[in-house]
C-alpha cells in the first residue's frame, strides 16, 4: 500500500474512527463521518461503532495487542493515560498549527487535561461538568425554591429534605471518587497529595473528612436511595420515574431525559462549603501510532473537534462543546430544549478541577466505589473505616500508575 | 404420593425457567417512553406490539438476523460432524490412548476462551479474516468446543464393542464403521449437540465485538448489546429485541426436539 511510505502526502484513502455509546448517541458521530466526507470527497472514514463502553476499552485494548487498531478513537481523559504511556497514542500537538486549530479558541482546562509531558495528545471534544439534574415538578409540589448559584451545602440538604415525601428521596448521588471530589474541594480539601504524581488519598484530612460526612450522612439519613431500592432501580431510572428529585450527574443524561415523556426536569449548579467548584469530564479524539495515515487521521480530528463538527455534536445535545464559540451558540445554548439552563454548563467552566490523570486511574476509581459504597450503605462501616481501607488498598496502584508515568 | 413427587418438580423447574421468558414477552409489549415498572407486570395496561417493528429502527435487526444465521448454518454442521469424529475417534482408540485423548480434551476445555482472544486476532488478522464472518464460523472446524466432542464419545463408547468388532470383521473401514454403525446410533448426541451449538453460535457475543467492524457484518448479540444500552424507559424495545432474538433457536429446538426424545428412548 502508498499508505506505508510515511513522508508522503496523504495517500491512504480509508480512515477507521472508534467511538462507544448507544445508536443514538453515535448518529451525531455518523453526521460528523458523513459531513466530513462530503467536505473531503476521496477520503472514506469507517465508523466503529460500539455500544458499551466497557466493550469499546476491550476492542481497543485487543485491537491494539495484534496491532489492528483504528486510526483515531474518542475517550475520555481519565482513561487516555494507559494508552499515553505506552506509546499508543501519536500526540496531536505536532498538527495543531498544520490544521490551522487556535487553541486560544478552547477553554483551557480540557486542553491542560489532554497535555501530557508538555504536549497535546488528544483533541477534546467536549467539556462537561458535574450538575444537579432536578425534577421541577416535583420542587413545585414541594414548594421549594430551584437550585441558584452559591446555594450552600445546607440549603442542599434542607431541599432535600423537603423533597423526600412517600416514595420520594430528594438527593440521589453515586459512591465514587469523582462526585466525592467536588464536594472535598469546595470545603478547601483536597483528594490526593499531589495531582501529577499521586501517591496517595487524601481523605484524612479534616476539610476532606467533612465532605466524605456530609455525603455519607445524606445516604444515612433516608435523603437517598438505600441500597436494596437500588438494587431495584438505578439512580437513572429512579430519577425519570420520579423517585429522586435531584440527581448529580454531567451533561451526558441530557439527550436521554429528553426523551422521557412527562418528565420536567432542569439543571442547577452544584451546592458550595466555600468556594465555587466544579469537576471536568472530557473526551477526546486521540490519534493511534499505528496508524498508517497520521495526517488523514489528524484533519478528521481537526474537523470533528473544529467548528463543523463541535456543532453537530452539540445539536445532539450530549455534548458541552469545549470549543468557546460553539458552546456560546445557539447549538448548545437552544433555550427550546430541556434543560432550559444551559449555561449552568458554561459558568462552571472558569471554576473546573479534574481528577489525576495516570494509567492506573481507572482502577483506582473501580476500588474505590466498592470502599466508598460500603461507607454509603454498610451499617457499622464508618468513615474511619472507608477512609482506612481506600488509603490501604489503592497505595500500590499510586504507585505503579506513577512509575509507568516516568 | 411418589408418583406426582416427580411431575411436581418438573413443574417448578419449568416455572422457574418460564417466569424470565414471560416478563420478557409481557415486558416487549409495553409502551415505550413510560417509566418501568415498579415490580413484575403481567400484562401492560396497554398492549403494543408495534415495539416489535420499532426494534428494526434502532438496529438493522434482518441484515444481523442474515449474518447470524449464514454462521449457524455452516458451523453447525461442521460442528457435529468434526465433534462426532472426534468423539468416535476417542470412543474407538486403545485404552491407553483413549485416556490421553480424553484427558487432552479436559484440558482444552478448561483454558479459558479470553486467553486465546489474541493468539486467534494475530491469526486471523494475518490470514486476512477480519471483519468477516470467518473468525465466528472457524472454530466450528474444531468442534466448536471439546465438550461436544466428549458428548459423543460417551454415547459411542457405550454402543457395545462387539457391534465395532463384527463390522471390522466384515472389512469396513473406520470411517464406514461411523457412518453406519456409531452415528446412526448415536443420533441423539448428534442432535443435542446441534441444538448446543446452535444455541452456542446464535449467542456467540465476544468474537463477533473483536472482529467485526463494518456494521452490515454485525450478528445478533451486537444488535442486542445496542438495544441494551437504551435508557431504562425504551427496555420494551430491547425486550421486543430479545424475543425475535429468541425465536430462531426456540425453532431449531423444536425441530430436533422429537427426533432428540424418541431416539433418546431408544438408546
Amino acid at each position: 500500500m502508498a499508505a506505508c511510505t510515511g513522508n508522503a502526502a496523504p495517500t491512504a484513502n480509508s480512515i477507521t474512527l472508534q467511538v462507544s455509546g448507544e445508536r443514538e448517541e453515535t448518529a451525531v458521530y455518523r453526521a460528523i463521518v458523513t459531513a466530513y466526507e462530503n467536505d473531503n470527497p476521496g477520503i472514506e472514514v469507517k465508523l466503529i461503532e460500539v455500544a458499551d463502553r466497557d466493550d469499546h476499552l476491550t476492542k481497543l485494548a485487543t485491537s491494539y495487542a495484534v496491532g489492528d487498531p483504528p486510526d483515531v478513537f474518542l475517550i475520555n481523559f481519565r482513561e487516555y493515560s494507559q494508552f499515553v504511556v505506552r506509546g499508543a497514542i501519536t500526540p496531536f500537538e505536532g498538527y495543531v498549527d498544520d490544521a490551522g486549530i487556535d487553541l486560544a479558541e478552547y477553554y483551557p482546562a480540557p486542553i491542560e487535561a489532554f497535555t501530557y509531558q508538555d504536549a497535546l495528545q488528544c483533541m477534546p471534544q467536549n467539556v462537561s461538568s458535574l450538575v444537579v439534574y432536578y425534577n421541577t415538578d416535583l420542587f413545585e409540589r414541594a414548594g421549594v425554591e430551584e437550585p441558584n448559584a452559591g446555594w450552600t451545602w445546607e440549603d442542599f440538604r434542607a431541599t432535600g429534605e423537603t423533597l423526600t415525601q412517600g416514595d420520594v428521596r430528594g438527593i440521589g448521588i453515586e459512591p465514587s471518587v469523582i462526585r466525592l471530589a467536588p464536594f472535598v474541594w469546595s470545603n478547601g480539601g483536597e483528594i490526593v497529595d499531589d495531582l501529577d504524581e499521586p501517591s496517595a488519598f487524601t481523605l484524612d484530612t479534616p476539610e476532606a473528612r467533612e465532605a466524605l460526612e456530609f455525603l455519607v450522612s445524606l445516604a444515612h439519613d433516608g435523603l437517598m436511595p438505600t441500597e436494596k431500592e437500588l438494587a431495584a432501580q438505578d439512580l437513572v431510572t429512579r430519577f425519570i420515574t420520579s423517585k429522586v428529585a435531584m440527581f448529580l450527574s454531567s451533561r451526558r443524561e441530557a439527550p436521554e431525559f429528553r426523551e422521557v415523556r412527562g418528565l420536567n426536569w432542569d439543571v442547577g449548579p452544584l451546592p458550595i462549603a466555600d468556594e465555587e467548584v466544579g469537576i471536568l469530564h472530557s473526551d477526546g479524539y486521540c490519534i493511534s501510532s499505528l496508524s498508517k495515515d497520521p495526517d488523514a487521521a489528524a484533519d478528521l480530528v481537526a474537523y470533528a473537534a473544529g467548528q463543523q463538527g463541535q456543532t453537530l455534536a452539540a445539536l445532539g445535545g450530549r455534548t458541552v462543546p469545549s470549543l468557546i464559540a460553539v458552546a456560546q451558540s445557539g447549538a448548545f445554548l437552544n433555550p427550546t430544549q430541556a434543560p432550559a439552563r444551559s449555561e449552568v454548563f458554561l459558568d462552571a467552566i472558569p471554576n473546573l478541577l479534574r481528577t489525576p490523570v495516570i494509567p492506573t486511574w481507572p482502577e483506582i476509581e473501580d476500588l474505590a466505589h466498592e470502599i466508598l459504597t460500603r461507607a454509603f450503605y454498610e451499617p457499622g462501616y464508618t468513615i474511619d473505616d472507608a477512609i482506612e481501607a481506600l488509603r490501604a488498598e489503592t497505595g500500590g496502584l499510586f504507585a505503579e500508575g506513577v512509575d509507568q508515568l516516568q | 404420593m411418589k408418583r406426582w413427587i416427580r411431575p411436581l418438580g418438573i413443574v417448578i423447574a419449568c416455572g422457574l425457567f418460564v417466569l424470565p421468558l414471560l416478563f420478557m414477552l409481557t415486558g416487549s409489549l409495553r409502551i415505550p417512553g413510560l417509566p418501568p415498572p415498579d415490580g413484575f407486570e403481567w400484562l401492560p395496561d396497554q398492549v403494543r406490539w408495534a415495539n416489535y417493528s420499532s426494534v428494526f429502527g434502532f438496529v438493522s435487526l434482518w441484515s444481523y438476523m442474515v449474518n447470524s444465521l449464514i454462521v449457524v448454518a455452516i458451523a453447525v454442521p461442521i460442528t457435529v460432524l468434526v465433534a462426532s469424529w472426534a468423539g468416535f475417534a476417542i470412543a474407538t482408540a486403545r485404552p491407553r490412548v483413549q485416556k490421553t485423548l480424553i484427558v487432552v480434551s479436559l484440558i482444552a476445555l478448561m483454558v479459558p476462551l479470553s486467553a486465546l482472544w489474541i493468539p486467534r486476532f494475530v491469526l486471523f488478522k494475518w490470514l486476512g479474516f477480519t471483519d468477516t464472518l470467518v473468525p465466528l464460523i472457524a472454530p466450528a472446524l474444531m468442534a466448536t468446543t471439546p465438550f461436544y466432542v466428549l458428548i459423543f464419545a460417551l454415547v459411542y463408547a457405550r454402543i457395545p464393542k462387539p457391534l465395532y468388532e463384527a463390522a471390522r470383521l466384515e472389512g469396513l473401514s473406520p470411517m464406514a464403521i461411523w457412518r453406519r454403525v456409531a452415528f446412526p446410533l448415536g443420533r441423539a448426541a448428534a442432535f443435542a449437540v446441534a441444538v448446543l451449538a446452535f444455541a452456542w453460535h446464535w449467542a456467540n457475543f465476544i468474537d463477533p465485538l473483536m472482529y467485526l467492524s463494518s456494521e452490515e457484518r454485525f450478528t445478533v448479540p451486537l444488535a442486542l448489546r445496542a438495544l441494551q444500552s437504551l435508557e431504562p424507559t425504551n427496555h420494551s424495545i430491547l425486550l421486543a429485541g430479545a424475543v425475535i432474538a429468541t425465536v430462531p433457536p426456540v425453532i431449531a429446538f423444536l425441530i430436533v426436539q422429537r427426533a432428540f426424545f424418541v431416539r433418546a428412548l431408544d438408546a
